[in-house]
């Protein structure tokens, strides 16, 4: 755990890490693994030629994603397990959500501090947060909710929580936004998607805008697509910038799932303080590795072709480190560029009572 | 044949010179179909309606039942003969569009157009309304009730594109029973349902002046509710969201029937599994899961096979993935986009996973190469739908009662359930099947031809839209006495 703790901290984000350090560092995690989760080691062993014969890290069995709700894929705990964290995974309209149980979320903090400062600090301010989401108490198995929690204690001078109870409390929004206009203090935005996409809808109707002052910048996550509603990227954008004047280099996509301890960041913001433009699609952080597939025969595609993602990730610890999804996306270097993303509230397993609450706000404004 | 530009509408002749359209590319870019569309607006749907409404009551509503049947098996047959002009576009434009092989929609030509020829149309109206003349005058049913059936003025269809050939008996149901139609296609198979009217409109311009068929993107509100607003009928195929959208578009007062996601499955009886029939059982049940590439409602998803027969439920598993290898170049299929074969992917590492912890006997057969395709076996009955794209599960089941315990929570997913059975247990199994509210229950390998006499959805084709004026103007009505305590009372 050391190990990869320093490794997660220190690794450098551009030229590659000394010596192989990755590798060996993933292959121990996975033999540690195959002995910590009885369920993955069966599997490695059914799949692969055994934890001690695998000698290069693309060999390592990656286990589906929707194991986690079929089977309990999380280290065993050897001693008391309060204080353990658990994440739900997505759900289908059969199955049940599955579970991610962390006894430590040490590894997970390392690469959320490193790669959220970089992605969304990178000038090191202290901006106040208005999160477009619940507190964790209110969802206490949320990856997500986890995640932005975490930001919000040890990056953030002061934040505040706009749904409380399951519906989202919009005049709070209103105050806060409102608040940060007139001190001219620039403001951190975090939510999902498609609850910012509600939040400008009513700003629409209502004729409201706020100029925040510059600097202020929002961390958006998931998209819409497989939902009832559509949001395009363009649109999004345009939203931002309409309703809270944050433009679009101030604007961050970010893709993660519970099944992984990382998440995947555009660098706009980072672009825009290095002065060059931003890259398309997600930076992959050093600590993993992403193999994009061939969905036809599971062979490695070349640079930049589209296929299936299998991702290697350094910060899962207690769950396997290699995931296969069902997402499908290209790479290029250390970018991830996606197509046909599930929607976030389907990822993660969060926000049912939004969707929810979505489907009524547009029935009220009388759409279908 | 299915170069150049498809007119991808059809609206009859004075609408058709007015309507604005556009030529739009459909498809992969590499690739694409050029498509000319007709430009659809609030407005243009009201005139294309009130245009409809005009020639129905001109030109269809005192026709002869029997005649507009006549001309419909016309077309039909004009469907089935390979060397016509309107098949041999059909099998081009479908292949073009790229959603199936070409045997494929052979098949589904075939499949489709074959029981509506040779009087199929008549036995069919027949079936449901007691007699064609019933549609033209009141007549006497076999109980004697003298009725008489009508359609609607006009109604609007919503197609799904999953499996080729799905407009044709909509279509025809709403020209049986005398009923203009709006047809809004589907964005992935726009080119049958205009085809099918220009056939018609050749065989017959009265009858084809009380049809359109358009194209709009769903979910563009105004369109949606423009169309829907007034409809006094509505037939929608399609995913759950539109379905519930139709929902609460259509008035109050139509008469609506929508037709939303589903999949079948099949059993397998111990009588039927010998040694020398599994080859014929394993190709039939293959055949069902690889049609149409498993999108349609009436694919297997799931194969419950019970324990004790001379050969085993593993045995038919082996078998069944031996069947499957031969479609591959049999009844070959296209391949999945991305995003669906990595669905594939998962579920058969899933399937790997399970295999690994040997909690269900599961054993994974797939394909050598490529998604082809996957069979997962297992002890046990569930039911859970699979990614399709010929992906089944084969379970070993102890008999009826488990599997009828497990498909429950799901039934109101479950279209149709295939047997394979001998002699008097086919009886016992339909009535164990029929309890759990399945709607068709038929033979393996006939899973993918309904007979037009039964129900889609448990919904017959032309009963929920018919209104019946029954007479009551019968002599012994007129003559009988009134009871003394009716006397009483009034």
């Amino acid at each position: 755990m050391r190990d990869l703790i320093r490794f997660i901290r220190e690794v450098p984000w551009e030229g590659g890490e000394p010596g192989g350090a990755f590798a060996d560092l993933a292959l121990r995690s996975f033999r540690l693994q195959c002995e910590s989760i009885p369920e993955y080691g069966a599997y490695a062993r059914h799949r692969g030629p055994g934890p001690d014969r695998v000698c290069d890290w693309r060999e390592i069995p990656a286990v589906p994603a929707s194991a986690f709700r079929s089977h309990e894929l999380s280290a065993r705990a050897q001693t008391d397990d309060a204080g353990t964290v658990t994440f739900e995974t997505s759900g289908t309209t059969i199955s049940l959500p599955g579970r991610v149980r962390l006894r430590s979320t040490e590894l997970y903090e390392a690469s959320l501090a490193r790669n959220f400062a970089r992605h969304m600090l990178p000038d090191q301010a202290a901006l106040h947060a208005i999160i477009f989401g619940p507190p964790r108490a209110e969802a206490p198995r949320s990856s997500l909710w986890f995640m932005v929690d975490h930001v919000a204690r040890e990056l953030c001078p002061g934040a505040t929580w706009i749904v409380e109870g399951g519906n989202p409390r919009w005049e709070r929004a209103d105050e806060e936004l409102s608040r940060a206009v007139s001190e001219r203090r620039p403001v951190l935005l975090l939510g999902t998607t498609l609850l910012f996409h509600a939040y400008f809808a009513r700003c629409e109707r209502e004729g409201v805008r706020f100029a925040l002052p510059a600097g202020s910048r929002a961390m958006d996550t998931g998209g819409a697509k497989g939902t009832r509603i559509e949001v395009r990227r363009a649109d999004v954008e345009a939203a931002f910038a309409r309703a809270v004047a944050i433009p679009p280099s101030h604007l961050v996509n970010e893709y993660g799932m519970a099944e992984l301890g990382s998440q995947f960041y555009q660098d706009t913001l980072l672009a825009t303080k290095e002065r060059r433009p931003a890259r398309p699609g997600f930076v992959i952080p050093p600590w993993v590795r992403t193999r994009v597939l061939d969905p036809e025969t599971m062979q490695e595609r070349p640079r930049g072709a589209p296929g299936l993602l299998v991702h290697y990730d350094l910060a899962n610890l207690e769950i396997p480190l290699a995931i296969q999804t069902e997402d499908v996306g290209a790479r290029a270097e250390t970018r991830l560029t996606l197509e046909g993303r599930l929607p976030e509230a389907e990822r993660r397993g969060c926000s049912l009572p939004f969707e929810r609450f979505l489907e009524r706000e547009r029935m009220s404004e009388g759409e279908p | 044949m299915s170069q150049g530009l498809f007119d991808a509408f059809y609206l009859p002749p004075g609408l058709a010179e007015e309507a604005e359209t556009s030529v739009q590319r459909f498809g992969p870019a590499h690739d694409s179909v050029e498509l000319r569309l007709v430009t659809v607006t609030p407005a243009a749907i009201g005139a294309w309606i009130d245009a409809l409404w005009v020639a129905r009551a001109e030109r269809l509503a005192r026709r002869p039942a029997a005649e507009i049947h006549r001309v419909l098996e016309r077309v039909a047959q004009r469907f089935l003969d390979p060397g016509s002009a309107p098949r041999r576009s059909a099998t081009a434009w479908l292949a073009r569009i790229g959603q199936f092989s070409a045997p494929m929609i052979e098949r589904a030509l075939e499949d489709t157009f074959r029981p509506l020829v040779s009087g199929g149309v008549s036995r069919w109206v027949a079936s449901e309304v007691g007699s064609v003349a019933a549609l033209d005058a009141p007549t006497r049913d076999r109980k004697g009730i003298l009725r008489r059936a009508s359609g609607p003025e006009w109604m609007l269809q919503i197609y799904a594109g999953n499996v080729p050939g799905l407009p044709v008996w909509p279509f025809y149901s709403a020209l049986a029973m005398k009923t203009a139609l709006l047809a809004k296609t589907s964005s992935v198979e726009p080119v049958l349902a205009p085809l099918l009217a220009r056939t018609i409109a050749e065989e017959d311009a009265d009858l084809a002046a009380c049809i359109a068929v358009v194209w709009w993107k769903g979910g563009l509100t105004e369109l949606d509710r423009a169309a829907l607003r007034d409809a006094p009928a509505v037939l929608a195929f399609g995913g759950e969201n539109a379905i519930a959208s139709i929902a609460r578009e259509a008035h109050p007062e139509a008469r609506v029937v929508l037709q939303g996601p589903k999949v079948s499955v099949a059993y397998v009886s111990s009588a039927s599994l010998t040694r020398s029939g599994i080859g014929g059982l394993a190709a039939r049940a293959a055949y069902d899961v690889a049609l149409y590439d498993q999108q349609g409602c009436l694919s297997p998803h799931a194969i419950y096979v019970e324990r004790g027969g001379e050969v085993g439920p593993a045995a038919f598993a082996a078998a069944l993935g031996n069947a499957l290898e031969d479609l591959r170049d049999g009844l070959p299929r296209r391949a999945p986009e991305a995003e669906h074969a990595a669905r594939v992917q998962l579920y058969r590492a899933q399937a790997h996973f399970e295999e690994a912890l040997e909690s269900r006997g599961t054993r994974v057969l797939t394909s050598s190469r490529s998604t082809d395709w996957t069979l997962v076996y297992e002890d046990g009955a569930r039911f859970e739908p699979t990614p399709a794209y010929r992906t089944v599960r084969v379970h070993a089941v102890s008999g009826a009662a488990e599997v009828a315990e497990a498909l429950a929570p799901a039934a109101h997913y479950i279209e149709a359930i295939g047997v394979e059975a001998k002699g008097g247990e086919r009886g016992k199994l339909a009535g164990t099947f029929a309890a759990t509210g399945i709607p068709r229950i038929t033979a393996l390998g006939s899973l993918q031809r309904p007979a037009l006499t039964g129900t889609h959805g448990g919904v017959h084709r032309l009963l929920p839209f018919l209104k019946w004026s029954t007479v009551e103007l019968g002599t012994a009505t007129r003559t009988r006495r009134p009871s003394p305590r009716k006397r009483k009372r009034s």
